[in-house]
């Protein structure tokens, strides 16, 4: 009884979230999207590692979404708590950048192995990896290699997609339709159409769907079959390669300008972004790595085949264009 | 007349909760404009269009759900066999399971690769179709959620009934048809309005369901367009206009439903059901009805236990943060049943009080704030407000989540308490007048021994609904406080797909237990004190 | 003694109007007569109070009761049946008689006092659901004696008994109206009932009473 009273009283009021030692060291808030600061996440082993190095506690804010994130220190202004925010992507950054609530970061990321040129000022990648439908090669033998293969494809063959206004990779996959076709999207999009069993709001519900059988392809990433390799070891699951290229999200984080810690969080984004924060990445937020671990990258990794082209869309012409894309998608595929 | 208790405090008591919650939602909506900038781009939706198809797909799941649950209902009222506490369980618990998992659970029987799709394809050689996305696969699954629902309530009030005014019946021979009409329509018909209410704000309302199964961005709800305004688009403007509309659509529905609730439902209490069987024929389709609810509700149900139980059960079961989301749970949901329990309470004494038809229906309109208001909106707004309180959103979480659950099992509450309230309120009002009890005496001795099953099945659907809920939670979990539905979430956003399913299915266990366990419980502590 | 003058009373939508006017003695049994729809329940209603009159007065030794709430009106009730609620015992439903504020061991004593009157000690812990027609109404007696309210309203209180267990009830209560010095009005139709209890008769037809 005493021990359910003191659990309902430390679930209430959050007591056992703090060690009473740690009370003194500074520390670097961090906002970032739910799975990253899950146990599984990225989030305690980067605590981990970095903690020691700091002489400093990292407390991870999870917002319910990557956009989350943004929205919620916008509407916190120069109050907000967060010193930085971790996972943000390219889709997304020309906005952020717009709020004037970033800070430069003031790094010379000269050994980054980025699909792309990395040239912001503002925000520092941590990982990337492109969109891509996934497949299982137990019930798919010949994966379609491009869109218009894909549209060819008898109706029955269906995919899973996401809301681009609720999902990151459906956002992506506008993107990539329109960096790959520009003004033929809509004429994709509905091409697409017979083919798309449902779009859902999240990512994981169409990851769901795929496994289960009920979609024979799933929007997701090419590094997805890292993890059924590597935890699993099924390597049935494979990302399908498009001719047309692909257009990869790299994820990205930034320091807010309103923080008081400036040094300590430019600290970890180097540290971050450093091998040593690096080899924490794949096998715990399944993407790959922004510089090259070498031999420490995971074989799941290693081996995974690549898109030969990566498209690129500015952050000006997102900022510009992307909602009118998702109309012309929403109205393509209505 | 003057024959209803005179009950100045528990009106005043209702009309201030009332006030307040109608208070909160406007301060949320304030809270929300007030941090509008007008930098955002206006979102651009097709109201009417979203509007037309949320009103379709909820008439339709309206109709379908009370159908089947009268159906069901009428069924499991005549049918006596092992197991039929557990089926009821079972049925009970759809509606308070997150909405992906009987989602899924309807997929395994009824999807593509599903059971029935299997046996045929083994059977016939070539599969039945996939009924399960699209406008189809909405109605199913939310039939499946509703449908049974409605059959748990409205197999309450036929349960209820006075075991004499059956030996009358039965001493008339009525017929099927007969009995029908004039005993078991009169004890439901009551029921119908406020479960009509509830079941389209939920289909109306319905987020993760249209989304997964609508098949594309034809199939969407205003919901969505808020989600996308407040997220996307940061058009908080608009996302106040959207939710405005939602608001008054709703609100429509509700007075309807609401000013429509005076007739009063037969006496409560004494049901021992005596052996009336109906003739062969009813009792087959009784039968009938009952197994294909069973194929249709249960095994969905049934293929997420047996999915959890085969994948990662043991793995969950070992790791400490599955524990103490576990505690999590419990802890959130027994304090938001309490806090539920005292809401619905308030209002139902209050209206049960009043005899004045406006002030009846005003009472009965706040227990339908929270489906009337876009969980994102809400969420939104109580962290805006949290923040002008000048509260670390962290810390006040368990608390928001606890007050917004509470709101959101409030209907169900409501519709579970109210009728019985009301019952007793014009049945015994004379008598209680005549010897003067005062408001305590009349809830301790009188009200509270009659309710007790009733007070027992609240508990359980208000502790279920917290337990289940994925709505409120996704938007305030934070790493220290995940629940177990966030877990579960969380899990399946990382590829674990086995330890989601496993999760689901330790939820739907608590859910079954939480509402077979319950309203026995309370039952006999009811009737202890007697 | 209570006495009613024209309190005058129509249902809204009907055409009926009733103007009555009677007194009843303390230590006396009035019977109030009529055949079924000559408006006895109506009666009874305005006398409990659970209905107002359009105009008249109601006065128990000269005070007026007619705005007083059936709560705090100086009536008790007894009906035909449902006079107890079902899952309580005999004795909370006798308790429930009590005024508030009672000290616990007077209480006790008074209810257990009341019981013992009535012979009903040996039931004081069985549901009133357990209990017999006569059982019910001699437990519903012994509340209405622990409340003691000078003016007792019978409503057929004996039409659901067998004739034994009727005329011992029927005695219970001529015996209590005397001790007790109850204003005691019987709306019944059964004739033997008013020839075993009333001293004062009234019949009631076309809406008004007249002295029988």
């Amino acid at each position: 009884m005493v021990k359910s009273i003191s659990m309902a009283l430390a679930v209430l009021f959050g007591l056992s979230a703090l060690p009473a030692h740690a009370q003194d060291m500074p520390t670097l808030t961090i906002y970032t999207y739910d799975g990253f600061a899950a146990e599984w996440g990225p989030g305690p082993q980067l605590s981990a590692a970095f903690e020691p190095i700091c002489g400093c506690r990292l407390n991870w804010v999870a917002a319910d979404s990557s956009i989350g994130t943004l929205r919620r220190v916008q509407l916190e202004g120069a109050t907000t708590e967060a010193d930085l925010i971790v996972g943000l992507d390219t889709a997304i950054a020309g906005e952020a950048r717009a709020t004037g609530l970033f800070a430069d970061h003031g790094l010379t990321l000269d050994d980054l192995a980025l699909p792309e040129a990395w040239t912001d000022q503002q925000f520092v990648p941590f990982d990337y990896s492109h969109f891509a439908f996934m497949y299982d090669t137990d019930r798919t033998t010949t994966p379609p290699k491009s869109f218009e293969e894909l549209i060819a494809l008898p109706d029955d063959f269906k995919i899973v997609i996401q809301d681009p206004r609720s999902a990151t990779p459906g956002l992506g996959l506008v993107l990539w339709i329109k960096a790959a076709y520009g003004d033929r999207a809509s004429e994709i999009w509905a091409g697409l159409k017979p083919h798309i069993l449902t779009v859902t709001r999240e990512w994981s519900e169409s990851y769901s769907l795929f496994l289960d059988g009920e979609a024979d392809m799933a929007l997701s990433y090419t590094t997805s079959p890292a993890y059924h390799i590597k935890e699993e070891g099924d390597e049935t699951i494979k990302a399908a390669l498009f001719e047309e290229g692909h257009y990869p999200q790299i994820e990205v984080a930034g320091v807010l300008k309103s923080s008081d810690q400036q040094e300590l969080a430019k600290q970890f984004l180097a540290w971050f972004a450093s091998s040593e924060g690096q080899k924490i990445i794949p096998t715990t937020n399944w993407m790959f790595p922004v510089v090259d671990l070498g031999a420490d990258l995971d074989p799941a990794f290693a081996g995974l085949p690549q898109p030969e082209k990566t498209l690129h869309l500015s952050d000006e012409d997102i900022l510009a264009n992307s909602s009118a894309w998702i109309d012309e998608m929403l109205a393509a595929v209505q | 007349m003057l024959t209803l208790p005179h009950r100045p405090v528990r009106i005043a008591l209702s009309i201030t909760l009332a006030l307040a919650i109608a208070g909160l939602i406007i301060a949320v909506l304030w809270a929300i404009l007030a941090a509008a900038t007008d930098t955002a781009t206006p979102s651009r939706v097709d109201i009417p269009h979203l509007l037309r198809m949320t009103s379709i797909q909820a008439g339709l799941t309206t109709i379908f759900s009370l159908a089947v649950g009268m159906a069901l209902a009428w069924s499991l009222n005549r049918l006596r066999f092992p197991g039929r506490d557990l089926v009821v369980g079972l049925f009970s618990a759809a509606i308070v399971t997150p909405g992906m998992v009987v989602a899924f659970g309807l997929l395994s029987i009824w999807g593509r690769n599903g059971w029935i799709n299997e046996a045929s394809k083994a059977i016939f050689g070539f599969p039945l179709g996939n009924p399960a996305f699209g406008l189809s696969g909405i109605l199913l699954a939310h039939v499946i959620l509703d449908g049974a629902f409605a059959a748990r309530i409205l197999l309450a009030r036929l349960d209820a009934i006075p075991a004499s005014r059956l030996k009358v019946g039965q001493s008339l021979a009525l017929s099927t048809s007969q009995r029908f009409r004039l005993i078991d329509w009169p004890a439901m018909r009551t029921s119908l309005p406020g479960l009509g209410a509830i079941i389209f704000l939920l289909a109306f309302t319905s987020f993760p369901i249209v989304l997964l199964l609508g098949g594309g961005p034809a199939n969407q709800t205003l919901e969505v367009a808020i989600y996308s305004a407040v997220r996307l688009d940061f058009d908080l403007v608009g996302a106040v206009r959207l939710a405005l509309t939602q608001i008054g659509v709703c609100a429509i529905v509700i007075l309807l439903a609401s000013a429509s609730t005076n007739v009063i439902a037969p006496p409560h209490g004494g049901s021992t059901t005596p052996l009336w069987r109906d003739g062969a024929f009813a009792r087959a389709l009784q039968w009938l009805v009952l197994a294909l609810s069973t194929i249709g509700f249960v095994l969905p149900l049934l293929s997420v236990l047996i999915d959890g139980v085969t994948g990662g059960f043991g793995r969950v079961l070992v790791q400490p943060t599955f524990w103490w989301a576990f505690g999590t749970s419990m802890i959130i949901g027994s304090a938001s049943a309490a806090l539920t329990l005292v809401l619905a309470l308030a209002l139902c004494l209050g209206r049960s009080a009043s005899s004045g038809k406006a002030l009846r229906t005003l009472l009965g309109t706040p227990s339908f704030a929270y489906l009337a208001v876009p969980a994102v909106v809400l969420s939104l707004g109580f962290f805006l407000l949290i923040r002008n309180l000048g509260l670390a959103p962290e810390r006040a979480a368990p608390f928001v989540v606890i007050v917004a659950n509470s709101l959101l099992a409030l209907p169900f509450a409501v519709a579970t308490l109210g009728p019985p309230l009301d019952a007793i309120a014009h049945a015994r009002g004379k008598l209680i007048r005549s010897l003067g009890l005062s408001g305590w005496q009349q809830f301790w001795s009188v009200e509270y021994p009659l309710l007790g099953k009733d007070i027992g099945l609240m508990l359980a659907l208000a502790f279920c609904f917290s337990l289940g809920d994925l709505g409120v939670i996704a938007l305030f979990g934070t790493q220290d406080f995940q629940t177990l539905p966030l877990m579960m979430f969380r899990a399946l956003g990382a590829y674990r797909g086995n330890d989601a399913a496993a999760i689901a299915a330790i939820l739907l266990i608590g859910t079954i237990l939480a509402f077979v366990g319950l309203p026995r419980l309370f039952e006999r502590i009811a009737h202890a004190r007697g | 003694m209570l006495e009613a003058e024209h309190l005058v009373f129509a249902h809204p939508g009907q055409s009926t109007s009733y103007d009555f006017s009677f007194t009843a003695e303390p230590g006396e049994v009035t019977a109030i007569s009529g055949p079924s729809g000559s408006g006895k329940s109506t009666l009874f209603d305005l006398v409990a109070g659970f209905l107002k009159p359009e105009s008249g007065t109601l006065a128990l030794d000269g005070q007026n009761l007619i705005h007083m709430l059936p709560e705090t009106r100086p009536v008790s009730l007894l009906l035909q049946a449902d006079n107890l609620f079902d899952h309580l015992s005999a004795e909370d439903n006798v308790a429930l008689g009590l005024s508030r504020g009672t000290h616990k061991a007077e209480a006790r004593r008074r209810i257990a006092d009341v019981l013992r009157q009535m012979g009903l000690s040996a039931l004081a812990h069985q549901r009133a659901a357990t209990l017999s027609g006569g059982q019910k109404q001699r437990v519903a007696l012994a509340r209405t004696l622990l409340r003691d309210r000078p003016v007792l309203l019978l409503d057929e209180p004996f039409s659901a008994l067998d004739d034994d267990t009727r005329r011992s009830i029927r005695t219970l209560v001529r015996d209590l109206t005397v001790r007790q010095c109850w204003h005691t009005i019987l709306v019944s139709h059964h004739a033997d009932d008013i020839a075993a209890l009333a001293s004062r008769r009234y019949q009631l037809k076309d809406g008004v009473l007249a002295s029988a």
